[in-house]
């Protein structure tokens, strides 16, 4: 027993030498980091810059106000569509099931970088294709990029654009492990279409709605491409900067990185905060 | 061998001052953006007359990527560095105060003080730290309104009369009227502040004093600049728009004015052909009829980094590119860059009428500010002032702040939260 340890752990060497090298290690440094003021050389201690900083700052607090916004909006309406979708997926009526599933998930598979740069172009203000429609059936012209409620509009669009399909496929992997006689005895029972859904089909998929709102919340409290390549880094003037974009710009644009650790660790436990709320509101009545 | 080669080349050039002695030889790749890149590229034939043996590769990454890219190398040791970088100005000195050892002070390759004062001080002040000289200067960016020469005239608009920023104003509201679909100028509100910044440095303020000491952005001068900037806004005569996107309305012809550095006479020229003899330029207007209409936006200059394998061809190339009359011509000809270095102003190109902008004298125009332009100071803290800037006037544009002082009396307290330093009485 002993031996056949070892002789995993020896298989095991190579891995978790690059994981104590890139993993455990920048995470034990930026957590030193976080307590040095790293403005000028040589860097120093004075957690007062660092941890003292981002309580009073008010460029954390517009980027933290702005994550929530996207949160408390975003993931919800993102859910509601992904299992309307799931469902309509599922239906017996559809036809070429195969390839709609594939086409709502197929957001996923676009690069980043290259569906942000179509959606830069279909919004542009002055040429895009977006504003010729609305502009078309009467309705005033919409500046995109340079208006604050605009642009956050326009990001929690193109999010959910881009993962409503992927949330779709978990939740339909869900529905098809619901057994189907659950839904004859109901039938029988003479339980219209719509009350199975919501006392049969909505309790069955709590555990997997759970599992995508944590995901979906993990992901939005890292969310960096959407604000980064469609606002131009948060645009405009910081309106749809996020947690992430302001880690990065505290890192990589002003090289504060001890701030940038402080930040860093904050959004880590807000991200973990929030998923056991979601846990402890979603646990199992005992 | 190669270090015997590289020492006699060293003597050499040290004895010879800006002599291009050694034929080097090897590949070097250099990072820059735009119309930037395109110009540096123009130089490499001209290069590779004294030096056909270096293979030059330049590379346009865009003006975000080169600095975001450079960080992060030096951050890492120098990792994955070009051998020759472009950075801007106002941005270099974070550089030299955060990673002094990623790059080269290029006195050791042979930037003689001679080579070094045939620049005006304003140019070298960010770039030198003590004895240590870590970039050499490049192009300035004297502002200038560049106008759509047959949009003013259909409005009976004549750019001589604009003297202030409202005779600018009405003279977009005439220009819209008359050209439909047409709005006079475009800034970028989305991600930058360079209006405020080209306006207040016009009116002699910027984010920090000129010592780097303390914070001026609420100074009296600074809160006229950004009072001209939303008056234009509110009377819609300004709207928003990036890089790229002023350039699409340039093309399609919906932009009446651009307000830029010297520099964009390449973009507007290389991307517009066929616009040729509608162009035009003219002085910056100003806050009062009789105020200051000069003013600096952008400039740059070419550092090594240390982890280069080749600097001698790296500064072989840039003491063509920079250091000589036929290299900075070279660059302003084919793509506008207005040279920093002062013998090159004296060009006969110069003086030249250009056919592109109607017969007009560009150069003479545009040079003739240089004299009246006040220094202004980027500091390492640029980044921070511009981010905190660029969100504050968003907000005031959108009408959160009830004037422009209580505004930039807000930004300065947030960058006096983040620099640490006191804001200037």
């Amino acid at each position: 027993m002993r031996m056949r340890t070892r002789a995993a752990y020896g298989f095991l060497t190579p891995y978790l030498l690059i994981f104590a090298a890139f993993w455990v290690w920048p995470i034990v440094y930026s957590f030193y980091l976080s307590f040095l003021a790293t403005r000028i050389q040589p860097w120093r201690f004075n957690p007062g810059m660092t941890w003292g900083r981002l309580v009073v700052d008010p460029a954390f607090a517009n980027a933290l106000k702005n994550t929530l916004i996207i949160l408390v909006i975003q993931v919800p309406v993102m859910i509601a569509l992904a299992t309307l979708l799931a469902v309509l997926l599922n239906s017996q009526l559809l036809r070429a099931r195969g390839i709609m599933r594939f086409a709502f998930f197929a957001p996923v598979v676009v690069g980043e970088a290259a569906y942000a740069a179509v959606f830069r172009l279909m919004f542009n203000a002055d040429f895009g294709v977006v504003n010729k429609l609305i502009t078309g059936i009467g309705l005033p012209r919409v500046d995109w990029f340079a208006s604050p409620t605009a642009a956050m509009a326009l990001i929690i669009m193109a999010v959910t654009w881009r993962w409503v399909g992927y949330n779709a496929i978990i939740i339909l992997s869900g529905l098809q492990a619901i057994p189907n006689d659950v839904y004859e005895a109901a039938t029988l029972d003479r339980v219209s279409k719509p009350r199975q859904f919501f006392f049969i089909t909505l309790p069955l998929l709590k555990p997997i709605i759970l599992f995508c709102v944590v995901l979906s919340v993990i992901g939005t409290m890292q969310l960096f491409a959407e604000p980064f390549l469609i606002t131009n880094r948060g645009g405009p003037g910081g309106a749809t900067e996020t947690l992430g974009l302001f880690l990065y710009r505290q890192g990589f644009t002003v090289l504060n990185f001890g701030y940038a650790s402080a930040v860093a660790y904050t959004i880590a436990a807000l991200a973990i905060f929030i998923s056991l709320v979601n846990l402890w509101i979603g646990r199992s009545p005992k | 061998m190669r270090t015997t080669l590289g020492g006699a080349a060293l003597a050499l050039v040290l004895t010879a001052g800006a002599a291009p002695a050694f034929a080097q030889s090897g590949e070097i790749t250099v990072w820059s953006w735009n119309v930037a890149a395109s110009a540096l590229e123009a130089t490499v034939e001209g290069f590779n007359a004294e030096h056909p043996d270096v293979k030059v590769t330049v590379q346009d990454l865009g003006n975000d990527q080169v600095f975001d890219r450079t960080l992060a190398g030096c951050a890492a040791g120098g990792g994955g560095l070009p051998d020759v970088l472009s950075i801007e100005n106002h941005e270099a000195e974070i550089f030299w105060a955060q990673f002094p050892d990623c790059f080269t002070n290029l006195k050791e390759l042979g930037y003689t003080e001679e080579i070094a004062s045939g620049f005006p001080e304003f140019k070298r002040v960010e770039l030198e730290v003590g004895d240590a000289a870590y970039a050499m200067p490049w192009d300035s960016g004297p502002v200038v309104m560049f106008y759509r020469r047959d949009f003013y005239e259909k409005a009976g608009v004549k750019p001589e009369d604009i003297k202030t920023w409202d005779d600018f104003t009405e003279a977009g509201k005439k220009i819209a009227e008359a050209n439909p679909g047409v709005v006079m100028t475009r800034a970028d509100f989305n991600g930058d502040a360079e209006w405020f910044r080209m306006i207040a440095n016009e009116q002699g303020c910027g984010y920090f004093s000129n010592d780097a000491s303390s914070i001026t952005i609420n100074q009296p001068a600074c809160v006229a600049a950004l009072d001209a900037v939303k008056k234009m806004y509110d009377a819609g005569i300004i709207t928003a728009a990036d890089w790229n996107e002023k350039i699409q309305a340039n093309t399609a012809g919906t932009a009446a004015s651009q307000m830029y550095g010297g520099w964009y006479e390449g973009t507007i020229r290389n991307n517009s052909p066929d616009l040729a003899g509608k162009w035009g330029i003219y002085r910056m207007p100003s806050v009062t009829a009789d105020g200051p209409r000069a003013a600096n936006l952008g400039g740059s200059s070419l550092a090594i980094p240390t982890v280069s394998k080749n600097k001698k061809a790296a500064w072989a190339f840039v003491n063509y590119t920079l250091g000589t009359n036929e290299g900075q011509v070279t660059m302003l000809r084919e793509f506008g860059l207005v040279p920093s270095l002062l013998s090159a102003l004296d060009d006969p190109y110069m003086q030249e009428p250009q056919p592109y902008w109607g017969g007009q004298k560009v150069w003479v125009d545009i040079l003739e500010t240089l004299d009246e332009i006040e220094p202004s100071r980027g500091t390492p803290f640029f980044g921070d002032a511009d981010g905190i800037m660029i969100a504050v006037q968003t907000r005031y544009l959108t009408g959160e702040f009830a004037s422009a002082q209580e505004a930039l009396d807000d930004a300065a307290n947030q960058i006096a939260l983040v620099t640490g330093l006191p804001i200037a009485e």
